[in-house]
């Protein structure tokens, strides 16, 4: 057994982790089961970004996807409560057709995909924050600036769309 | 040697055709925007795998996802806060009936 | 990677080091619940004046385990729940992540579960897990009390990370680094981070008390609130885990405390042996931890409950333009003098006494109201 084994093993695992997981949160008609299948998706994607080597960005997943999406979404079924319904409707008869017209676009993007090369010169792990930081702070400052004004713009928006108008 | 690039790049577009049938198929507005969520992680797991293995000098595929994060999170908060107040105005979240604006 | 002893596969060796650390990790976590349960119950009871537990043992000390026996013996009761599977997996939602934080926190020189370079960051993506497993307990309990007791702790939880992370990014700015061990090297001798960021310090323990739901941000699961909040249905040794979680929080937040403030594992005579001194070290950590377990219980007997609302409006009207203005002098101090920390020092005292002094300031009116409501009565 080699590290290089483990490292499959553990691509394996968390592959069937993501699509399980999504697949999950397309067909369980129970809402609140969903979103938790959605948070496990999450955590599988940040297992993803620690196989690629990229800690910061597994980490920064977590903290604002598990941490407060699944949250922010939690609440929002909590407060839409619906009576459950009935499964019937839900694939109707285009289950075929959908699956005939899906599998040759399925294969060409599966083509594609299996089509690029990677350098096999992986990057240093452990600086990976350092130059994340350099990257973020320095090129992109502007982007970064626009995209905290888009966070205040939002943050705003979603207070004053919930406001009660209280007399 | 290390898992393959093409493998990851799989991943991700299998989840993200996961999340588009989820948008087409269900009729719940709090799931179609779970599902939202998926295509963009999805986005997320291919710009991190060309960014740390297409052996470009930075890291901007990385960067870019910190962005992705943040429009993600203002995006569920505004969408979630839609459906908050049309399920004021009527009690249901049900897509199929929150259509008052046809003519 | 390395053969294990006797010549053990080096994959089944990495596989038994990670048991025999899991293993570890639990028992430390168990037993500093077990301690904490009995010094919360005796100094609480000093502190109010009586003489806790003496019966169960000499002075007491057997009490704790009294408790665990009766947790255990429990009926497990099972109300018409919402959902049996989220109710089972709340508990281990709490526990885990609280018992990931024990990795990377530096015991000792060298004694470290795995020194991370983004150590703290990791920190607080744990802390942040706890909230999803605090919101499922309220809903899967099926009761409205527990949901609005739920919701409430997951606001509280979610409002009180944002000075938490303020404060520890201040102490990253002067350090220059994630990591854990970079912190603790960055403190030598006398030189502790306390003496140059008092007042992150200060935001950072008050944030961590909400943090841990502890007194006096303990609404959502104080008794007499709301049927113990998002508790209410659990009963037992479930109970018992959601306790054991919050006291392995409280460590954490102390550890963390130590760690960036106080010189983590420094002391003295920690460099006289190879042997020794690792162990002095995890000593000197674990007495420095202790003593703010001991603050967080003293606070606990001094302060009274913080309504929900006084709670967020001390969050977002107070302490997070508190920590913005003091993340924005360190930094740009820290620009204009990059040399020295004597500055960053002096501006961090300076805002420590006017943010002390701000709040008499701010509640004027409120003051000058109870006066004449005292002067009358």
């Amino acid at each position: 057994m080699t590290y290089d084994l483990i490292g499959a093993v553990l691509f394996a695992l968390l592959t069937i982790g993501i699509v399980a997981a999504a697949a999950g949160v397309v067909l369980i008609n129970r809402i609140t089961a969903a979103a938790l299948f959605m948070a496990f998706a999450f955590l599988c994607n940040a297992g993803m970004f620690v196989l690629l080597g990229a800690e910061t960005i597994a980490m920064f997943q977590v903290l604002i996807y598990v941490g407060a999406i699944t949250v922010l979404i939690l609440y929002g079924v909590m407060f839409t409560p619906q009576s459950e319904r009935a499964y019937g409707l839900f694939f109707q008869q285009q289950k075929w057709l959908a699956a005939i017209l899906v599998a040759p676009i399925g294969v060409a993007v599966g083509m594609l995909s299996f089509s690029f090369r990677d350098t096999g010169r992986p990057l240093a792990g452990g600086g990976d924050l350092v130059a994340l930081a350099t990257s973020v702070f320095r090129d992109f400052a502007f982007p970064f600036e626009i995209a905290s004004v888009l966070l205040l713009a939002a943050m705003i928006g979603a207070i004053v769309l919930v406001k009660r108008d209280e007399d | 040697m290390a898992v393959p690039i093409g493998a990851f790049i799989a991943v991700s577009a299998i989840l993200f055709f996961i999340g588009v049938a989820g948008v087409l198929v269900r009729r719940n507005a709090v799931v179609i925007l779970m599902c939202v969520e998926l295509m963009l992680n999805a986005t997320n797991l291919a710009l991190v795998a060309f960014s740390r293995r297409a052996g470009l000098a930075d890291e901007r595929g990385s960067v870019f996802v910190i962005f992705v994060f943040v429009i993600a999170a203002a995006e569920v908060a505004v969408g979630l806060a839609i459906v908050l107040s049309a399920y004021r105005n009527r009690p249901t979240v049900d897509v199929d009936e929150v259509h008052a604006l046809k003519g | 990677m390395p053969p294990g002893p006797f010549g053990l596969d080096p994959v089944l060796w990495a596989i038994l080091r990670l048991l025999i650390a899991v293993l570890l990790a639990v028992g430390l976590v168990f037993n500093g619940a077990l301690a904490q349960i009995y010094l919360e119950r005796k100094i609480q009871a000093i502190m109010q004046d009586r003489v806790g537990p003496i019966h169960v043992g000499p002075w007491g000390l057997l009490q704790t385990f009294a408790d665990a026996i009766k947790l255990l013996g429990k009926e497990d009761i099972r109300a018409r729940l919402t959902d049996h599977w989220f109710f089972l997996a709340a508990p281990a939602i709490v526990f885990s992540p609280m018992l990931a934080s024990y990795v990377v926190l530096p015991f000792g020189p060298g004694i470290l579960g795995a020194d991370l370079n983004v150590g703290l960051l990791y920190l607080t993506t744990l802390g942040s897990m706890t909230v999803l497993g605090i919101v499922i307990a309220g809903w899967a309990s099926n009761n409205k009390y527990s949901l609005i007791g739920g919701l409430r702790s997951a606001g509280q939880l979610i409002s009180y990370e944002v000075p938490q992370i303020l404060s520890l990014v201040t102490v990253v700015l002067v350090v220059g680094s994630l990591s854990l061990t970079h912190i603790v090297d960055a403190q030598p001798g006398w030189q502790i981070l306390a003496l140059y960021l008092p007042l992150a310090f200060v935001t950072y323990f008050t944030a961590g008390l909400a943090e841990t739901n502890r007194a006096p941000f303990d609404l959502p699961e104080a008794e007499s609130e709301l049927v113990a909040g998002f508790l209410t249905e659990y009963s037992g040794m479930r109970w018992g885990l959601f306790f054991v979680a919050e006291y392995g929080e409280v460590t954490v937040v102390s550890a963390i405390a130590t760690t960036l403030w106080f010189g983590g594992w420094h002391g003295p005579w920690t460099d006289i042996n190879p042997v020794v001194g690792p162990v002095l070290g995890a000593l000197w950590f674990t007495l420095k931890t202790y003593f703010f377990v001991l603050v967080f219980m003293w606070v606990r007997a001094t302060l009274p409950r913080l309504r929900i609302d006084q709670l967020m409006s001390l969050c977002w009207k107070f302490l997070i333009p508190v920590t913005l203005i003091n993340l924005m002098a360190t930094a740009v101090l820290l620009l204009v003098f990059p040399d020295t920390h004597l500055p960053v020092a002096i501006a961090n005292w300076v805002l420590l006494v006017l943010a002390a002094a701000a709040v008499p300031f701010f509640q004027r009116r409120r003051l000058v109201a109870l006066r004449q409501r005292l002067a009358a009565a």
